[in-house]
């Protein structure tokens, strides 16, 4: 594991145990299959449902005040590490390691870790004002004194870009790049360590995205915050993380330093991601995409699961699962071209 | 030879409790054949009325107000809606975010397909279904014969797309509308319908108007963009042109906020505040409220004005050009 914890980048040296800490980190949806499908099976009619592996031994570690940031294509498993690191979910098998201490799995949760999603409307209590939304924890939690709870609040609000003297609104009256300041908001409330924000910023518009690209990188520096950065989009990832994991059918493919491993991928998926992203400079492009579709992780190919739409496959990619190894200091990568 | 979509002047209003609110103010826009013109905004810009404009299919509430919509010179304003209805399909067709606009869930794609390519042309279903197959293949559909035999729901995301955009262009319109076809897609499968647009529009001639709100998607396809703000075009031109030596300073705002432009971990240049829904809309400049460039002169209505050939801006103060 030690390897893997190169010295965070910004010149922040590490030194104690690394602020989160996975390992082995698997996770099924569904083993026991819908009611209908179980039937048939037992009836001999329908071959057993398989569970789907959203998840499969994830493993790695962020140092306190780094960012790391997650990409991949949907469905390969990017919330379902974030919301096991928050402690929103259990993991099928594997632990989750909170400064070097192991975190039991699951519920309770603790307060260290938070969760911001894509679309804060879904996760904000609609009948609550904007002030008991923010307020609530911190007070429940006796984080303040009760006394100080709508200093702390209106505090909060200021800091990430709402008026406070919309305290007592609701938030559908707010826009999408308002609700999701309150949903930091909320988030910081409770004075958190880890930041898992789950495409925090996909649903903005390009114009609103910055402003809260801006405010999460003001709020790491303030406030010394860790993040998970998942996102979907490498350019706002590029900008923000110091080191990123790359998924694929719920594996972590790649891993590294993010310039390093945008600008001189291993892992032939990260170089067909890579490829596939639009860019402002790019102009007149002849696309040639990789062919295929993401497979269902239901049914995932045998040995590496990108062979089918890999233009390097070979015999052994058929047959042969790549293992995540350490293929240049601080960078790791499962392809079997590294042997 | 008349540019196969020639706008003039358009304007669409929907009927709301506080009045006709203009949701298009004044929109001009031509495509010639072949030619990929790319219409960027953020969310409520008014891209989609302006599609939903063009194909005849605004909702209820909405009407155009003013202008001229014109396909191969025809007036599409003056046209019946039975006339629109047979036109849409054959001349202009449209692509929708969710490739579920355009299918049917509970019908399977032969059926679909079949029915499509039968409502504008005399086939017989052997021909009709081998037609089909052929469609889908050109749309990089593996297996089209199989896949013709399923529903809506047996595919992904992408292949429904596919599905879709073949359908559209099943009788080789001479005009397709775009609304945002790859948002919800990833980027591997964007990869994959840019590249199938990109070569059919090149190889039939087809005129094609692609909405976005991702400026990099634009780079990459156009030939020329049009910047929406707010019911109006606020500036368009070349595509090299606009992205690098923008002369609006929303589309400069625009270009900026995309962090691929700026060294990492850089605090983004930002727009401050946000697009004024239709009930807010200022006087004069609608972008004023965040503009830093903005002087007692933008009370006013700026009209668009040719900076260059081919370039129009819509601003009374507009940025220096490449040349200075
Ligand atoms: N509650 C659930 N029950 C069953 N399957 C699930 C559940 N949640 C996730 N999955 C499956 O697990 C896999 C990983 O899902 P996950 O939501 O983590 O993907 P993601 O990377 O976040 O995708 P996206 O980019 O679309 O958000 C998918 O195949 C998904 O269908
Ligand atoms: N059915 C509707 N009723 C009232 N207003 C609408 C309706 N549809 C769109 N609008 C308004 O018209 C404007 C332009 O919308 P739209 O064309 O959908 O934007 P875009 O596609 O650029 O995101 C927005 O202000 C939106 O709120
Ligand atoms: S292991 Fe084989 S199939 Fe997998 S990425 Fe490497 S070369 Fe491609
Ligand atoms: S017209 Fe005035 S307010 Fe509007 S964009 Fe130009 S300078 Fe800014
Ligand atoms: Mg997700
Ligand atoms: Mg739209």
């Amino acid at each position: 594991m030690g390897a893997l914890l190169s010295p965070a980048a910004g010149g922040r040296g590490v030194t104690q145990a690394p602020i989160l800490e996975v390992r082995h980190l698997t996770r099924l949806f569904g083993a026991g299959g819908s009611l209908a499908g179980r039937g048939l099976a037992a009836l001999g009619l329908a071959p057993p449902p398989r569970p789907v592996r959203a998840l499969d031994d994830v493993s790695f570690a962020v140092a306190r005040g780094e960012v790391m940031g997650v990409v991949g294509e949907s469905g390969c498993g990017k919330s379902t590490l974030g919301k096991i690191v928050a402690g929103l979910m259990r993991p099928s098998s594997g632990e989750v390691r909170h400064a070097g201490r192991p975190v039991p799995a699951g519920v309770p949760r603790g307060l260290d870790r938070q969760m911001i999603f894509q679309d804060p409307f879904s996760s904000l209590n609609p009948r609550k004002r904007v002030t008991d939304l923010i307020g609530e924890a911190p007070r429940v939690h006796r984080i303040v004194a009760p006394r100080e709870v709508p200093a702390y609040v209106a505090g909060l609000m200021e800091r990430c870009g709402i008026d406070p003297e919309y305290g007592d609104r609701f938030a559908h009256q707010f826009s999408g790049g308002q609700r999701q300041r309150i949903g930091i908001a909320r988030a910081l409330a409770v004075k958190p360590e880890l930041l898992v924000c789950d495409e925090a910023v996909s649903a903005l518009d390009v114009s609103i995205q910055a402003q809260i690209v801006n405010l999460f990188m003001d709020l790491r520096e303030e406030l010394g915050l860790t993040y998970l950065f998942i996102s979907h989009d490498l350019g706002v990832v590029r900008h923000v993380a110091d080191r990123v994991l790359v998924m694929y059918l719920g594996r972590v493919v790649e891993s590294g330093q993010v310039e390093e491993v945008f600008d001189r991928p291993n892992h032939p998926y990260t170089r067909a991601l890579v490829a596939a992203v639009p860019r402002l400079d790019r102009r007149r492009v002849a696309y040639a995409p990789i062919r295929g579709d993401i497979p269902s992780p239901m049914n995932p190919p045998p040995g590496c699961h990108f062979h089918p739409r890999c233009p390097l496959a070979t015999a052994r990619c058929r047959a042969e699962m790549p293992v995540l190894r350490t293929v240049a200091p601080g960078r790791r990568a499962a392809c079997h071209l590294n042997d | 030879m008349a540019p196969v979509l020639d706008i003039r002047g358009l304007r669409t209003a929907f009927a709301t409790a506080a009045g006709d609110l203009h949701a298009l103010d004044g929109i001009d826009l031509v495509v010639n054949r072949g030619e990929i013109v790319a219409l960027v905004g953020e969310s409520g810009s008014g891209k989609s009325v302006t599609g939903f404009s063009i194909t005849g299919l605004l909702p209820a509430a909405a009407r155009v107000t003013a202008g001229e919509v014109r396909l191969n010179g025809i007036d599409l304003r003056a046209l019946s809606p039975a006339a629109m209805r047979s036109l849409r399909g054959r001349k202009v067709a449209m692509i929708f975010q969710d490739p579920m606009m355009t299918l049917n869930p509970v019908l399977r794609i032969d059926t679909q397909m079949t029915d499509a390519l039968r409502a504008h042309l005399p086939l017989g279903r052997a021909e009709a279904r081998a037609r089909c197959a052929a469609a889908l293949a050109e749309v990089g559909i593996d297996e089209p014969e199989a896949r013709l035999k399923m529903y809506p729901h047996q595919l992904s995301g992408g292949m429904r797309q596919r599905v879709a955009i073949a359908i559209a262009l099943l009788h080789s319109p001479d005009l397709v509308i775009a609304d945002e076809p790859t948002t919800a897609l990833d980027v591997t499968i964007q990869g994959q319908i840019l590249a199938v647009v990109q070569r059919l529009c090149r190889e039939k001639g087809t005129a094609l108007v692609w909405i976005t709100h991702d400026l990099a998607v634009v780079a990459g396809i156009a030939d020329r963009i049009a910047v929406m703000y707010a019911g109006r075009i606020v500036e368009q031109g070349p595509v090299d042109a606009v992205l690098d030596a923008p002369r609006h300073p929303y589309t400069r705002g625009l270009i900026d906020s995309v962090p691929a432009s700026h060294p990492k971990g850089q605090r983004l240049p930002q727009i401050p505040g946000r697009m004024p829904t239709l009930t807010e809309l200022p006087e004069g400049c609608a972008f004023a409220p965040r503009c830093t460039r903005r002087s007692a002169a933008c009370a006013a209505r700026p009209d668009p004005a040719e900076a260059a050939p081919g370039r129009w801006v819509r601003c009374f103060h507009p940025l220096p050009g490449a040349g200075g």
